[in-house]
């Protein structure tokens, strides 16, 4: 072999040994898993996720349709059922510390029948959920929480600061708890629901209808509710140190809890007060207007 | 009967009232009467004042050690109470001290209806404030809540290191609630809406606990 041939044989070598490295350094291609489960009625099914998302929506029948995509062999999908199908269960199990964030994200695509009880808890995935009725319990550091379309449900929430959305739900019994993400409602009604946060802002828009018991507390966001002409409210609204606006035309109470400071505090009644809204921030504004 | 035979058997007699021979003294003699009258006014008073069980006949007998001592009372005398208890200790050597025991003179009623009266205005005008240990003490559970603060954020820098900044500041945020609605009660201590906020800001701090162990476990 001359030296022209061994340098052009050492170059295919070279070339090859680079091609070989950078097929090795590409991504793993998506590595979707499809597992299917008898659910009993009234049963549950856990989420536990880190990064990536989760979404859920209704299922035909008694089945739970888990369908995981991972995006690197870093992470692992864990499923568990119980033999009495009362429970199912999907868990991310990152396997390396070093992992990054889009080497750990996991994306759940979950179908769930009515009437179940649901909990996912997240970091910074977002759960997104709609057209499902049932318990919900969502967890999430940074990921945004969706909840949309269900009535007659129960609907708790936790969130670090992780906005939080709910709309069109009827008849439930929401509980939302948020440090620093922000609560928007449009169109939630039912026998009570409670808002509180730290720093987030909170908005509700809608009738606050059926009766319930409606309260809205913050430290230092703001609240700001929209009503409907309609809405049939009793409604009482106090700040520590933040003011308090109402463009609302709400009749005076005959008897209040509390003597209304202009400014500061008011209360007042729409229609028959079928409803009881109780709005309360230490440092933070609250503004009643009329939709 | 004169008054100082019908002194020494009152703590006898008190109760039952004594026989007839006394009983027409207390008719006749209005300073006797008038003891009566105060004894059974203190021992009413010291039923409000005292808790329901009565303590070991170990403190009667350490009381009366120490009166003794003071010089307050001679040794053949002894109160009703010490009476009493003493006959409630089944050893020989009490048998003997209540057989010598004696009532209290007028003297010795006059200093415990003063330390009662003395007790009661000092319980009327007690206005409970923050003693030093209190005030350690609250200080102690401050320091326990930055210690466990701490504690919360090293185990998220551990399990979730890119998180760490979001528990910092919503900590900082919750721990600046407290403090807020707890001035705010302490201001109007009759203010629900004020109690509730204070509730609440802990639920809040409650929960932030509750995502980070959740998470950890995870």
């Amino acid at each position: 072999m001359n030296r022209h041939h061994l340098k052009t044989a050492l170059g295919v070598v070279a070339l090859s040994a680079t091609l070989l490295g950078s097929t090795l350094a590409l991504p793993l291609p998506n590595d979707t898993r499809k597992q299917t489960f008898n659910l009993a009625p009234g049963g549950s099914v856990s989420i536990v996720n880190g990064g990536g998302s989760v979404t859920l929506h209704p299922s035909t029948g008694r089945q739970v349709v888990i369908t995981a995509t991972r995006y690197s062999d870093k992470v692992e999908i864990d499923f568990t059922n119980t033999p009495e199908a009362r429970r199912v269960e999907a868990r991310t199990h990152v396997l390396s510390a070093k992992s990054t964030s889009d080497e750990s994200r996991v994306d759940y695509d979950v179908a769930v029948p009515a009437g179940i009880s649901i909990v996912v808890n997240t970091s910074t995935a977002p759960i997104t959920i709609e057209n499902v009725d049932g318990d919900f319990s969502f967890s999430s550091d940074a990921g945004q929480i969706t909840v949309r379309n269900a009535a007659n449900s129960f609907v708790h929430v936790h969130s670090l600061t992780a906005p939080v959305s709910l709309s069109n739900l009827t008849g439930v019994h929401a509980e939302i708890m948020s440090s620093g993400g922000s609560v928007q409602m449009v169109s939630v009604t039912g026998p009570k629901v409670k808002v509180s946060t730290t720093s987030g802002d909170i908005t509700y828009q809608g009738d606050c209808s059926g009766g319930g018991a409606y309260s809205l507390v913050t430290h230092s966001g703001a609240i700001n509710v929209t009503l409907p002409e309609t809405a049939s409210v009793d409604l009482s609204a106090q700040s520590v140190s933040g003011s308090v606006i109402n463009d609302f035309p709400f009749r005076e109470r005959s008897h209040n809890t509390f003597v209304p400071t202009p400014g500061r505090s008011f209360a007042g009644t729409s229609h028959s007060g079928s409803s009881s809204v109780e709005l309360q921030s230490f440092s933070g504004r609250i503004r009643v207007k009329q939709q | 009967m004169n008054c100082q035979k019908y002194q020494e058997n009152l703590p006898h007699t008190i109760d039952s009232g004594g026989n007839a021979e006394e009983e027409a003294h207390l008719q006749s003699c209005t300073e006797c009467a008038s003891v009566v009258q105060d004894l059974k006014y203190i021992a009413n008073q010291a039923k409000l004042l005292l808790p329901m069980h009565d303590p070991s006949p170990r403190v009667w007998q350490n009381i009366q050690s120490s009166l003794r001592n003071e010089g307050l009372i001679s040794e053949g005398r002894t109160s009703l109470m010490a009476q009493k208890t003493i006959s409630q200790v089944p050893s020989s050597s009490s048998k003997a001290f209540s057989a010598r025991a004696k009532s209290w003179t007028p003297l010795g009623w006059a200093i415990g209806l003063a330390a009662v009266v003395l007790l009661g205005v000092v319980l009327v005008n007690y206005h409970p404030t923050p003693t030093q240990p209190e005030v350690a003490q609250n200080s102690a559970a401050g320091q326990a809540q930055v210690v466990a603060d701490q504690e919360l954020i090293g185990q998220v820098s551990k399990q979730q290191p890119a998180m760490r900044a979001t528990y910092e500041d919503s900590l900082k945020s919750v721990n600046a609630y407290i403090v807020d609605a707890k001035k705010t009660v302490e201001d109007n201590p009759e203010d629900s809406a004020a109690q509730r906020q204070l509730m609440d800001a802990y639920d809040q701090k409650a929960m932030l606990y509750e995502m980070a162990t959740v998470r950890s476990l995870q």
